[in-house]
């Protein structure tokens, strides 16, 4: 019989979701005034439901695995297996310009981004990646705050880039 | 007639030099972005929400109206060209449309799918004009108990009815509406969930979650699971037009497929995927050459693309009469009418008349523009397509942090937009849809407000739901939609 570890994992996750709202749900106040139901009411249905639902789903993954589930076979679905390497790749372009944005700024967290999700992707020449990104990044930088008047972060560069940021 | 006197006012809003500016803009980069392989309307106009934020609320709407029909038309381009469908609506499509482009029959897929949109959309947006105001006067005699009902019938259809599990269906729509709960609640001034950050008390934007869920998602999962795989593009030769055999072929399609599409985008029956499958069924049925279809045949891309359009057309009747939104995109489309602290509805009409019935004008200009930006414009699209994979990617990343950032220039919303891009490759890897968490999380605080108005008028009886002919008769459908096919399997079963 298929049993998958994820399917198990996710359903117990959305168990714990469920619960860990109902927890928090009991702790908001109850009174509700004329509807004789307070802000509580509804987070807890639906902390419930979370629970009901990972249940069955729980029971599904243990009875023969999760209904018209994609196949667990990569090659089946028509895709290579997992490549842990580009998923760190992107994911680092995401966490690197997480912290960088609000310091050294959109461009260059942009760049820096790109390049790594360029390299993610199998692009070896990380410095046209970067190069790349710088220019894409002053476009839209410039088309935001100068047309859109949308506020973005100069960063580093704010001499360059002229004082139109914030 | 009531609605054409009101929709020549719009059109003297649509036609104004500055919003009809916002339209084209709209259009180009709906077209633009839509056109990225992998990247479907929703969020096309989750990702360029943000670009409005500065703009006057008529202005944005129109841009928006573009983005949309732009973003569906350039979602075509790339499944034909590329037979990666963006959305499950264009997989109909992919079936024929790719097979004419591999051989050499681009041009006239293309030309079939921009004037078969511009045909579909325009007549489903007359059928819109008309049927708009009827179920105006409609909404305006619900009270929150109907209204209720109507969500959670909303709710259940289109995350239970549709897709391949209603379990996983329900789940992806649990989750979305306890993503909706974070924040203040609009009737005690509570925090809910918010932990004591400030980023949450604003509550889930659903801008993060949608450009989380579907971008971010997308990206981790094709870098996981496909970056090593060949992409092939099929070259577009020759000129975007149709021979008159072409035409001959391709109107009867149009036609049909708007009458499928547009009453199946006013049901919520989860936005065009029933629809652009059943006109494709009923193209291959009355073909006279059916044995083409498979090999390239033109009405199953004329039929499929109009009833997409018309389908994308018929959302809008829910969105704008009652609020409700049927589909991811209209979803998205709900949050930018919030962002401008206007509530889409019956009450909409009678109070921001000039602005509603501007949107409903610009869908008619923004169709227009469609056809006549894009027939002489495809070429250039086609070379967007041609992009190599990492640099492409890199480009939809960039502008995805950059919609999220802008929201409150935190890094809050950037982690955010991260933990929900994990979630979007799970559910994209265990397919799980997406749709129902986005649509839970903008429908869900609406549904909670008229759940507590209806019991507040009650004095909390909560029968008051069963009470109203409406509601039980909405409730009892819902309940027979869920039920029905499980109890008629287990029937055949025995």
């Amino acid at each position: 019989m298929r049993r998958s570890a994820a399917e198990i994992a996710l359903s117990l996750g959305v168990v714990a979701l469920g619960a860990g709202a109902a927890a928090v749900s009991a702790t908001l106040p109850a009174e509700g005034g004329y509807a004789g139901i307070g802000p509580n009411a509804v987070p807890a249905l639906v902390s419930a439901a979370l629970i009901l639902l990972g249940g069955w789903l729980a029971w599904e993954a243990f009875s023969g695995g999760w209904r018209n589930a994609p196949p667990d076979d990569a090659a089946a679905r028509g895709e290579h297996p997992f490549d842990p390497r580009a998923f760190a790749w992107v994911t680092a372009g995401l966490v690197v310009h997480m912290a960088a944005v609000g310091a050294a700024g959109f461009v260059l967290a942009g760049a820096a981004l790109f390049a790594c999700v360029a390299r993610g992707f199998g692009s070896r020449r990380p410095a046209r990646d970067a190069a790349l990104g710088v220019v894409l990044c002053v476009a839209l930088y410039l088309f935001f705050v100068r047309l859109l008047n949308v506020g973005l972060p100069a960063g580093w560069l704010a001499p360059l880039l002229g004082v139109a940021g914030t | 007639m009531e609605a054409f006197a009101a929709l020549a006012s719009g059109f003297a809003v649509a036609l104004k030099p500055a919003n009809l500016f916002w339209g084209f803009v709209g259009v180009t980069l709906g077209t633009l972005v839509g056109v990225l392989p992998g990247v479907g309307p929703a969020l096309t106009v989750a990702m360029l929400l943000p670009l409005t934020a500065k703009l006057d609320p008529t202005g944005a709407l129109i841009m928006f109206a573009g983005i949309y029909y732009g973003a569906m038309f350039g979602g075509s381009t790339s499944t034909i060209l590329l037979n990666t469908p963006g959305e499950s609506a264009s997989i109909a499509t992919a079936l024929e449309g790719n097979r004419m482009a591999k051989a050499g029959r681009a041009g006239p897929a293309l030309a079939t799918a921009a004037i078969g949109s511009f045909v579909a959309g325009t007549l489903a947006t007359v059928a819109l004009t008309l049927l708009a105001p009827l179920v105006v006067e409609l909404a305006l005699k619900f009270g929150p108990a109907e209204y209720f009902a109507l969500m959670v019938f909303a709710f259940v259809t289109v995350s239970a009815v549709l897709g391949r599990s209603t379990v996983r269906g329900l789940a992806s729509l649990f989750v979305g509406l306890l993503l909706g709960l974070v924040g203040i609640d609009s009737q005690t001034g509570q925090a809910r969930f918010a932990f004591g950050v400030p980023e949450l008390l604003d509550g889930v934007d659903v801008v993060v979650l949608a450009v989380g869920l579907f971008a971010v998602g997308e990206a981790l999962y094709v870098a996981a699971y496909q970056s090593r795989l060949p992409a092939s593009l099929e070259r577009l030769r020759g000129r975007v037009t149709m021979t008159r055999e072409d035409w001959r072929r391709s109107w009867p399609a149009w036609l049909r497929a708007t009458a499928i599409g547009f009453p199946f985008g006013t049901i919520p029956a989860g936005g065009a995927e029933i629809p652009t499958f059943l006109s494709y069924t009923v193209e291959k049925r009355l073909a006279k050459r059916p044995e083409e279809f498979g090999r390239g045949a033109i009405e199953g891309v004329a039929g499929p693309e109009a009833a997409n359009n018309a389908a994308a057309t018929g959302v809008l009747v829910p969105l704008l009469t009652l609020g409700i939104p049927t589909s991811a995109t209209a979803a998205v489309l709900l949050g930018a009418f919030q962002n401008y602290g206007l509530q889409p509805g019956p009450m909409l009409f009678q109070s921001q008349a000039e602005l509603v019935w501007g949107v409903i004008a610009s869908l008619y200009v923004g169709n227009a523009i469609l056809l006549v930006l894009n027939l002489p414009l495809v070429g250039l699209w086609v070379r967007v397509l041609a992009i190599p994979r990492p640099q492409l990617y890199a480009a939809i990343l960039v502008f995805a942090t950059l919609g999220a950032y802008s929201l409150h220039q935190s890094w809050v919303d950037l982690a955010m937009l991260y933990v929900f891009g994990l979630l979007g490759f799970a559910m994209r890897r265990w397919d799980i849809p997406v749709g129902p968490a986005v649509i839970g999380l903008i429908l869900g605080p609406l549904a909670e407000t008229q759940f507590r108005r209806a019991l507040a008028i009650s004095q909390g009886d909560p029968t008051v739901f069963l009470a109203q002919p409406i509601s039980a008769a909405l409730l009892a459908l819902t309940a027979l939609a869920v039920l029905g096919p499980w109890a008629v399997r287990r029937l055949r079963r025995r």
